[in-house]
């Protein structure tokens, strides 16, 4: 299974919200890093047929996926940013419904639905109406509905946002699970979700893709070196006005910073190892001006 | 699939309630065709319910049969009697309606003197009052006369040449005598179907016009979509529950409509000419009262259904089911606005719009005729043959809408 992206551009108004983006993919859980705004969504939604690109195009194993149409989207499951449902169903009959849409023979579905739900951890919610299940639950049955046709490409946009910490950690479990053997496309702005499941990591900035590879080779690859350091309260303005300012841990006595830079901020600064979220900020700082997503 | 979409029309809470306004709406036509289907017995007081409708039809049952001039005859001088006894001649209600009580048998038939003893567009209730038995023989030639006395002055400039042949002609070969019978059933089910019509198509409107565009404002088109079926047999599935919906919902709604009225009133005079009473007296269509039914419901139908279709069409392509909901409201509102002119071209126009479809009962009575290649036809043939092709036509135009639809 090979998943090729040319040249793919997606304008909206003239304004380029996927740009010339060149990428192939195989097996593997491909974790889809940006800002909101990068153009993930676009991409994804590309990926999954609903738009039609400017211009450049997408192959599965070397077809054109808007070509090849209903053949593409047997292969795919697809769980959206803004999961949709119909809230006067129950699981059991939305998931009923999803499996007709996608093909899936009533009988076949019959079996394979129970298993997903257990899979999910949703078999004794399966009676409820979809309006009443909580915020975890409705991503949850959303990941059941795209697994429906045991797809071969799976791409879950954003599947953790808005979840709690615990829910968050299930749901990351679960992905792990359902990863084998297909190739899965995650996109998230939380860096941890990436850092657990991903084998490949995607960085994507207005519309490009700006560093692909391992988490490793994209550690390596980023030319700038986290220090660390003691500061006084009063100095943490002047810092962030002039470095990457990753962290910020308030002390008794002062502040200890975490700090992007070529060179030693400072003679006390001691180098630190760096991680995705340094990463993050080094390619995404100045839009990631909100510490609470970084997590 | 279909079952699904079906499903997803139906659970929601607002079209319950649609469904209990149509039954609240049945209820009401039901009370007021009750109640206007009384009887005033011999002490002048009315009688409302089950037993008066049937002391009615007793009476008029009596008066059935062929309208010869014999019958139109006894009708006149029973009439004239009623009419200048003391009681009818009293200032006093009671006593009035004592007297009126005594013509209840004839009074469909009475009705129809009105209209062929007066002029074409006269409504003169007391004609018949003042009428010698002796013009009897009159009855069926003065609905000619009077129209073609109408088509001269009038209605000169209204028709052409050709048109003015077709009407005077369609005049003249209607069969005579005409075959009375009692008939109450079929003209209240007539009366009230095109407000039963309408509002369930109205109604089914504000069901349909969510089945394409609730996926976008759901946000549960992306899903559709990305699924092997959602860009061909997803919207197939669609279609087919709105037209399944459309057609189990009106005719559910027609059928319980027309068994309960029928039911209360009786079928008799299924096969009276429609002619045989005052409502279709002036008519050019030569059917039976089973047949212009016939023509009601199907008209009906054809409407609602193309109707819905271009709701949904519109729903489609707006994603917006507020947007949707209007199309059936201008197309039943608008043409009741505009009509009433005296511009012939207009009035030809509105003669064929689609609302007409959910009035067959008034196409009937109304003399909209088109000259097409030479040849006169009137709106029903027009209505009845165009409407099946553009409703066919709207189906492909809706599904490739819809299947080219992109999700941002």
């Amino acid at each position: 299974m090979e998943i090729k992206m040319t040249n793919l551009t997606k304008e909206f108004q003239g304004v380029a919200a996927v740009d010339h983006v060149n990428l192939t993919m195989g097996e593997g859980v491909y974790g889809l890093l940006g800002v909101n705004g990068a153009g993930k969504t676009t991409l994804m939604r590309m990926l999954c047929t609903l738009i039609r690109p400017s211009s450049g195009c997408i192959t599965c194993n070397g077809k054109n996926i808007f070509e090849m149409d209903g053949a593409y989207r047997r292969l795919i499951g697809y769980l959206p940013q803004e999961f949709g449902f119909y809230p006067e169903f129950s699981v059991q009959d939305y998931l009923m419904y999803v499996s007709s849409i996608k093909g899936v023979r009533p009988a076949v579905a019959r079996k394979r639905i129970p298993a997903l739900l257990h899979q999910v951890g949703l078999s004794r919610a399966k009676n409820k109406k979809m309006k009443k299940l909580s915020g975890g639950m409705k991503r949850r049955a959303g990941v059941a509905q795209a697994m429906l046709n045991d797809p071969k490409i799976l791409i879950l946009d954003e599947p953790t946002a808005g979840l709690d910490p615990n829910e968050r950690i299930r749901f990351r479990n679960l992905i792990s699970e359902l990863s084998s053997e297909r190739l899965v496309l995650l996109s998230t702005h939380i860096v941890s979700d990436i850092e657990y499941i991903a084998n490949q990591v995607l960085l994507m900035k207005d519309g490009r893709i700006c560093q692909a590879g391992t988490q490793e080779e994209i550690l390596r690859a980023t030319p700038v070196r986290v220090w660390s350091f003691f500061a006084e309260k009063k100095e943490i303005e002047t810092w962030q006005r002039n470095y990457l300012v990753s962290n910020v841990k308030t002390l008794p006595e002062g502040v200890m910073l975490r700090v992007l830079s070529e060179q030693a901020p400072c003679r006390e600064a001691k180098e630190e190892a760096m991680t995705l979220e340094d990463v993050f900020l080094y390619w995404f700082g100045e839009k990631a001006g909100n510490h609470d997503d970084v997590l | 699939m279909t079952y699904y979409e079906i499903k997803k029309i139906w659970l929601r809470k607002g079209s319950r309630i649609a469904l209990g306004l149509m039954l609240a709406v049945l209820v009401l036509i039901l009370y007021f065709i009750i109640g206007e289907n009384g009887y005033v017995n011999e002490k002048g007081d009315e009688e409302i319910g089950f037993s008066a409708i049937a002391k009615v039809r007793a009476l008029k049952k009596e008066w059935a049969g062929e309208l010869t001039e014999a019958k139109i005859r006894g009708v006149l001088e029973e009439n004239v009697r009623i009419s200048n006894t003391p009681e009818a001649q009293s200032k006093d209600f009671q006593q009035n309606d004592m007297a009126y009580s005594q013509k209840q048998g004839f009074l469909d038939i009475r009705d129809l003197c009105v209209y062929a003893y007066g002029g074409f567009n006269n409504y003169d209730y007391y004609l018949p009052d003042s009428l010698s038995p002796d013009v009897a023989v009159d009855f069926y030639p003065n609905r000619i006369k009077n129209l073609k006395e109408w088509l001269n002055t009038e209605g000169k400039d209204q028709f052409s040449e050709k048109e003015k042949e077709y009407l005077i002609s369609q005049y003249e070969t209607l069969k005579t005598p005409l075959y009375y019978d009692y008939q109450a059933g079929w003209k209240s089910l007539f009366q009230y179907a095109p407000a039963v019509i309408s509002i369930a198509t109205l109604i089914l409107s504000f069901l349909c016009a969510g089945i394409f565009s609730g996926e976008f404002q759901q946000k549960s088109s992306a899903v559709l979509y990305s699924s092997l079926y959602g860009r061909d047999k997803a919207v197939a599935a669609k279609i087919k529950a709105g037209i399944m919906v459309v057609t189990i919902f009106y005719w559910g709604v027609v059928l319980l409509y027309t068994g309960l009225v029928l039911g209360i009133l009786g079928a008799d005079g299924a096969s009276c000419q429609i002619q045989a009473s005052s409502e279709g007296w002036k008519s050019i269509y030569q059917i039976t009262n089973w047949q212009e039914y016939l023509l009601i419901v199907l008209g009906g139908y054809l409407g609602c259904l193309f109707m819905l279709l271009l709701t949904m069409w519109v729903s489609a392509k707006t994603d917006s089911a507020v947007a949707a909901v209007i199309v059936p409201f201008v197309l039943l509102f608008l043409p009741s606005f505009l009509s009433g002119s005296s511009v012939v071209l207009l009035n030809k126009i509105l003669g064929v719009l689609p609302d007409q479809l959910l009035s067959m009962g008034q196409v009937v009575e109304y003399f909209n005729l088109y000259e097409i290649g030479g040849k006169v036809v009137n709106a029903a043939v027009i209505l009845l043959a165009v409407y099946p092709i553009l409703t066919c036509l709207l189906i492909p135009v809706l599904y490739r809408v819809y299947r080219k639809k992109q999700v941002y």
